[in-house]
């Protein structure tokens, strides 16, 4: 081997990053007001209401903030401030993206506060697209009646991350950065506080909390396909299920109709936003065959649909995909509006956009499931709140809009961050005893002394295969019920996951496992709300029952711990002015 | 693109501090197409064969800023550099942690001296309460005004350019590549009222300490270009507070050398950058210099073709600001 590089002094493996000193990791219990896990836009907008609130806030991440899943949307974030448009269009358009099945006093309460919290965020400092006059540029849609998806390039996520990063700055709270969630801590009918690993210490720790915010993003790595990040494993999700919180709508998954054909890296809505085609491998513009009036501009579950069904009957290329071109948008505009998924073209595809079409296909990309709350935030125990894509208020329901993702990070983070600084305030102070933190450990500390056990990538791989092949765009009963099976005999594995690092720093074979234990409990979720929902509704479209059933299933599905597993039960869709109609577009 | 394998070898540096004596390398070979990127790589080995095999990413699209490493003792994103040209150029491929931030295990390094460069810079709109911002709407901001943040908001703060940095390696009191661009998005930024501050400030906290070498533009990622934000810094920073600060001085005395001589008339430079006080305190290595290099205390002479030099100097001053 060769002589060795410079690499000189080693940090103290014990040391932690606390982004104040006024605590210190090292012990074993920590105790604050409000804990907030996830530090992506959500995370941090209720840390910031939190804080703002007079508490004492933890801010929890397994990764640095700034490295957040929230950094990678790219489109826009939607607020109707254009003159032509109104907050009833954006209201409209969202309840009939989400088919009818979204709360509409919640929606109406989501898009009243666009205008306002893009404002706000300008304010601290993020760096949008301008129109010619200064003001804020907006772009088209998939869904949308107007341009009213303000942006920052195909950057706005990053932007937004970096503004909101950059303010939160100036306040006081102690930030816990890579720790893992492992457990929620629920005595007396009320949060405790949470178990989470200190990836650096490599240990376990409790952190007390008046009330906890769970903002820990999405699960999309529940299949193996899909444009979510590697962190995006539902760690809050699984965590509030497992102490009995409800979760909703979780078999409705949206998938992108635009991700790189090989890597399923997102090539933003923006794309076709900004005017781009989607063809097929006769070279044909295929959308007027699905939707008419918009084309490429339909909501995202008409599209990528569209575009599978353009494959499944041999019109797409060889190799699957179908290409978006945006050529003829020419190349000042591709390289100024487009930079980022240039890019990400030329690197991970070798493909030009300015010359070349892009190969895509569609990609699992967002859920609209998640930990059921009000518009407050609050879950179904008290002290306990989520927020962001791990949450459903709902809004999004059956099919989310394009711009609509970051706006609800920011609504519905501030929402809870001001309530669970509120339920703090008044409630008495909780506890973490040396007993919780055994209870919810020893389990998972068993996974490194085992000699025999699956790796956790071995069934993370089962997992992603299995959702891939039998929970996709189009599903039915005969797939439902194999892929069922499929996923519980990966959760009778998992039951002698191995973790074979010994090591106590930096160990992230076993933040792999508390990963992969998290998804495969959620899959099981998704899929037995897709079996029981007799009906196509959005994105959860059933072939053998393709119609939407008003009669039978205008409702939220809700996923309770049961002593069998996952129970379900339904709850009523909240209207307020807009009757169901038929969705086209 | 099931297209053909090449036989990738991969020398991956494995080292806890605290439990082994020193680093080694571990090799790993695998077949895997040309194009797959060396992140990609890396997870087939946690994955297939070592999973304690420990590094940083999520993303695996260059938007996140997790996996910067040294790749064939490049800084680089792993997710963004296919395995390929790596092995056409070096034969293997030697995966190391970044420079200039203690490992705290294998490629995993601490950030902390990174982040807290990033922190000083004030990273956040400095605002002055006499001038509130506008009343439930945003500011008004020209697409002029957009474009003075250049490609700064693009950073994803990798630090591949801190890791690539020699004047970080040498002087831990140099801000990096990464807060000076940042420091630069926000004093061009019209809602920041502390510009000047921040420019009279940066000229005593390292601004100056920076070596041209381009190293950080290089290793970017995102073309941040941070060696030419650092550079407009410091034009700004003349502009602001003129030439009062030793690398200030330095710059304009270098500039009016050439322009008088088309040479460096070495111990005027001296003189021009420390005054005689420093001239004084540099006397020991002056007197190295003379005893090697006489010629040195006389005036150099006018080159030839000085009035070319002449015209690329009054063509740069008609260049208006900020378009160098």
């Amino acid at each position: 081997m060769d002589s060795l590089p410079r690499h000189p002094r080693a940090a103290d493996p014990t040391r932690h990053a606390l982004k104040d000193g006024s605590s210190d990791a090292r012990e074993k219990m920590q105790k604050h007001d409000v804990v907030v896990v996830g530090a992506g836009l959500a995370g941090q907008r209720a840390a910031l209401a939190a804080v703002e609130a007079g508490r004492d806030v933890a801010l929890v991440s397994k990764v640095h903030p700034l490295r957040s899943h929230s950094g990678a949307a790219q489109g826009g974030i939607n607020a109707a401030v254009g003159k032509d448009d109104s907050v009833d269009a954006h209201i409209y358009d969202t309840v009939k993206g989400s088919d009818y099945l979204g709360d509409q006093d919640a929606i109406e309460f989501f898009c009243q506060r666009a205008g306002p919290t893009v404002v706000e965020m300008e304010h601290f400092g993020t760096i949008f697209s301008r129109s010619p006059d200064g003001s804020l540029a907006r772009r088209a849609f998939g869904g949308a009646g107007f341009p009213r998806t303000i942006y920052a390039a195909d950057r706005t996520g990053l932007a937004l991350l970096q503004g909101l990063w950059e303010h939160l700055g100036t306040s006081h709270y102690t930030l816990y950065e890579e720790w893992d969630l492992t457990n929620l801590v629920v005595r007396d009918g009320r949060v405790q506080g949470i178990i989470a690993f200190d990836r650096r210490r490599g240990d376990f720790a409790g952190i007390a909390a008046r009330s906890v915010v769970l903002a820990t993003g999405p699960f999309g790595r529940v299949y193996g396909r899909t444009t979510n990040a590697h962190s995006c494993t539902g760690d809050g999700v699984a965590a509030a299920y497992a102490v009995g919180a409800a979760l909703k709508d979780m078999e409705f998954v949206q998938f992108h109709p635009t991700a790189l054909m090989e890597s399923a890296i997102l090539i933003t809505e923006g794309a076709r936003g900004e005017g781009g085609f989607l063809k097929n491998g006769s070279g044909e513009r295929f959308m007027g065959r699905y939707a008419p009036k918009v084309l490429e501009l339909a909501s995202r579950d008409v599209v990528s649909r569209a575009i599978a069904t353009e494959v499944l009957e041999g019109r797409g290329f060889p190799d699957g995909s179908c290409h978006l071109e945006l050529m003829h948008l020419g190349k000042e505009k591709i390289e100024s509006r487009l930079q980022e998924i240039c890019d990400v073209a030329r690197n991970f595809a070798g493909i030009d956009p300015v010359v070349e079409a892009i190969p895509i296909a569609p990609a699992q990309h967002y859920m609209m499931g998640g930990i059921g709350t009000d518009i407050h935030g609050a879950a179904s125990i008290p002290g306990l709140f989520a927020a962001g894509e791990a949450a459903c208020v709902s809004i999004h329901s059956a099919n989310r809009l394009g711009g609509n993702s970051l706006l609800e990070t920011l609504v519905f983070g501030n929402e809870a961050g001001i309530a669970a600084a509120a339920y703090a305030a008044s409630a008495p102070a909780t506890t973490l005893t040396d007993a919780d933190l055994e209870t919810a450990t020893s389990p998972l500390r068993t996974w490194s002394s085992r000699t025999e056990g699956e790796d956790p990538a071995t069934l993370r791989t089962a997992m992603q295969e299995t959702m891939d092949r039998y929970v996709g765009i189009y599903r039915n009963q005969a797939d439902l019920v194999e892929g069922l099976r499929r996923i519980r005999a990966v959760k009778e594995r998992f039951l002698k996951v191995r973790v074979v690092d010994q090591s106590k720093v930096y160990n992230v074979n076993l933040s792999d496992a508390l990963e992969a234990g998290h998804m495969i409990q959620l899959a099981e979720i998704i899929i037995l709300g897709a079996i029981a929902r007799t009906e196509s509704r959005g994105a959860h479209f059933r072939r053998d029952y393709p119609k939407r059933d008003d009669a039978n299933w205008m409702k939220h599905t809700l996923a309770t711990r049961g002593a069998e597993g996952p129970q379900l039960s339904y709850a009523p869709v909240a209207y307020t002015r807009w009757e169901p109609k038929e969705r086209v577009y | 693109m099931t297209e053909t394998t090449v036989k990738a070898t991969f020398d991956i540096y494995r080292f806890e501090p605290g439990r082994d004596a020193k680093p080694r390398y571990q090799r790993f070979v695998l077949d895997l197409p040309p194009h797959t990127p060396v992140l990609t790589a890396l997870l087939k080995i946690r994955d297939g064969s070592d999973p304690s095999l420990t590094l940083r990413y999520s993303c695996r699209g260059a938007i996140c800023g997790s996996c910067a490493m040294q790749i064939n003792s490049k800084s680089r994103l792993a997710c963004q550099t296919p395995i390929g040209p790596e092995l056409e150029r070096d034969g293997r491929i030697v995966i190391e942690p970044m420079r200039n931030q203690p490992v705290l295990r294998d490629l995993v390094v601490e950030q902390e001296s990174f982040w807290r460069q990033y922190d000083k810079i004030e990273p956040h709109l400095i605002l002055d309460p006499r001038k509130p911002m506008p009343e439930g709407r945003e500011n008004p901001m020209t697409t002029q005004e957009v474009d003075r943040f250049k490609e700064t908001p693009r950073c994803i703060a990798c630090a591949a350019c801190f890791s690539a940095c020699p004047a970080v390696e040498a002087d831990a009191g140099f801000p990096g590549p990464m807060a000076l661009a940042k420091l630069y998005r926000f004093v061009v930024d019209p809602r920041d009222q502390g510009h000047q501050d921040r420019l009279v400030r940066i000229q005593t906290e390292g601004l100056w300490l920076c070596l041209r070498c381009h190293l950080c533009t290089e290793a970017c990622p995102k073309d941040v270009r941070p060696s030419e934000r650092i550079r407009d810094l410091k034009e700004m920073a003349i502009a602001a507070q003129g030439g009062t600060e030793h690398g200030s001085k330095h710059a304009i005395g270098f500039k009016d050398n050439i322009r008088e001589r088309g040479l460096i008339n070495e111990s005027k430079l001296v003189r021009q950058t420390s005054g005689l006080l420093g001239l004084a305190g540099q006397a020991t290595q002056g007197l190295r210099m003379i005893r090697k290099k006489p010629e040195i205390l006389k005036s150099p002479h006018r080159i030839d073709g000085l009035d070319e030099v002449e015209k690329i100097y009054q063509a740069l001053d008609d260049v208006p600001e900020g378009k160098s």
